[in-house]
């Protein structure tokens, strides 16, 4: 799979992930390694990368056990590129299959 | 360790020149996907997995960094240099006829390339060669002391040693070069290279100061002073050296006696082992060398540029090898060599303008 196709797959899932609920780092990053086959180092640059483009802000919350945590939150913005990702994605899948049934059907 | 973790990662960001802000954030965030993962229960080992190599870690964080903006005026400046270097080097040739001595502007284009695009740390440490170079310059042409002014290159490995040693560990590390440095100083201008060696003798006498059994290692510096004492009374009152060295015997046997004869230095482990003995060859090949073409051939003048071979070694073992590094002592050997041999220093500094080439062409 290509590097940059796999990036935007990860990144939608990332936003996706945030999206359902506010989570702090390395809760993304398991969440992620539990659903999908991902190197989880990969994860927290993605996070930043994110953050920078304004998809996600950050807070601090404080914790009852340690020093306070940093949440991610999805913005407005994060919101419509995950709209645009899912958009995109589903016409991809649609015809994937399609071409897979399509074939099947041949056979 | 999360410590050593974060310090790596923390050492590769400052690299790219992170702004503080980027990397206080970075850190912050590392620190706490650390302590995260070491809750859940893993090991240190497994956290390394998880979060990956910081080395790694910072190149993928790249294109997220905002970059120090005097990062651009520091390019410009070291890309300007090798012109700023001509100017000057015209306006001292034409304006005052410094054309011998002028080129030594040149040494500019390699120095503001480490300068700029180097930690503070790793800099200076770079740096030093060049330091050693016109420190060494300036003591032969302004002082003719072309010998002993060599010793200005043990500047090189001290520096490198008092940067990256532990406080603990220093001392024995900089006394082969003390050592030396007393050694050549006492003979060249008192003629005391007897027995001015015995202070080789505080290399082991450092070394045994880090014995856990502090009753055995008050013994056995107590025999290396008995037998220095021996030495010196057998030799200026009795005027017996040989028999002095006797005396010797002692401390040697009290090492087998104690089952240590390795009690010289608590090396490091591995790689790190192999270099400081290797090292410490290059020091004791270069005193023969020296003794035996000072001794023999009597080339004392010349003999000196042996021990040159201490920083290369040390510079190549320790240090990623670069033609840059080791271009002043090559530089150095030529430029003497070519001069005191065949009587034409006039032109062998001409040696010297291999240094800016090789940072030229392994900077570019």
């Amino acid at each position: 799979m290509n590097t940059q196709f796999k990036k935007g797959i990860l990144e939608m899932c990332v936003l996706s992930i945030i999206n359902n609920r506010d989570m702090y780092g390395y809760e993304v990053i398991e969440k992620l390694a539990s659903d999908i086959d991902v190197n989880e180092n990969t994860v927290y640059p993605i996070l930043r990368r994110l953050t920078g483009q304004g998809l996600f802000e950050t807070y601090i919350e404080q914790t009852n056990i340690g020093a306070p945590r940093k949440y991610y939150q999805i913005t407005k913005v994060g919101k419509e590129r995950l709209d645009e990702y899912e958009t995109e994605w589903k016409t991809f899948l649609k015809g994937v299959f399609r071409l897979l049934g399509g074939n099947n059907n041949e056979s | 360790m999360k410590a050593d973790y974060i310090k790596i990662l923390k050492n590769q960001l400052e690299e790219f020149d992170a702004s503080r802000a980027d990397l206080d954030e970075i850190i912050n965030d590392y620190e706490q996907l650390y302590d995260d993962a070491l809750a859940t229960g893993k090991t240190d080992d497994e956290v390394y997995n998880f979060l990956g190599d910081p080395n790694r870690v910072a190149y993928d964080l790249i294109d997220t960094l905002k970059i120090k903006h005097h990062k651009d005026n520091r390019n410009k400046i070291v890309a300007l240099m090798p012109f700023i270097s001509v100017i000057i080097y015209m306006i001292l040739g034409f304006g005052y006829g410094w054309w011998s001595t002028g080129w030594l502007v040149f040494l500019l284009i390699p120095i503001s390339g480490i300068a700029f695009n180097t930690n503070f740390k790793n800099g200076f440490i770079a740096l030093t060669p060049f330091i050693s170079v016109l420190a060494y310059l300036i003591l032969g042409f302004v002082y003719d002391l072309w010998n002993p002014g060599w010793l200005v290159f043990f500047l090189i490995p001290m520096t490198a040693i008092i940067l990256n040693t532990r406080f603990k560990d220093m001392f024995i590390a900089l006394s082969p070069f003390v050592a030396v440095i007393t050694f050549m100083l006492l003979g060249t201008y008192y003629d005391l290279w007897n027995p001015a060696w015995l202070i080789f003798l505080i290399i082991p006498m450092l070394g045994i100061l880090q014995k856990r059994n502090k009753v055995q290692m008050l013994i056995f510096e107590l025999t290396f002073i008995a037998a220095i004492a021996f030495y010196l009374y057998m030799g200026y009152i009795q005027n017996n050296w040989a028999i002095g060295g006797l005396g010797f015997i002692l401390p040697v046997a009290t090492a087998i006696l104690f089952g240590d004869v390795t009690f010289a230095w608590n090396m490091p482990k591995g790689g790190e082992r192999k270099k400081v003995i290797l090292l410490l060859l290059t020091i004791l090949f270069s005193i023969i060398v020296f003794l035996v073409l000072g001794l023999v051939l009597n080339g004392w003048v010349y003999a000196w540029q042996i021990f040159l071979l201490i920083p290369v070694v040390s510079i190549i073992s320790f240090d990623k090898f670069r033609f840059t590094s080791i271009s002043p002592f090559v530089a150095v050997i030529l430029f003497f060599s070519i001069g005191y041999f065949f009587h034409v220093f006039q032109l062998s500094w001409l040696a010297f303008l291999i240094i800016p080439m090789a940072g030229i062409i392994e900077n570019a």
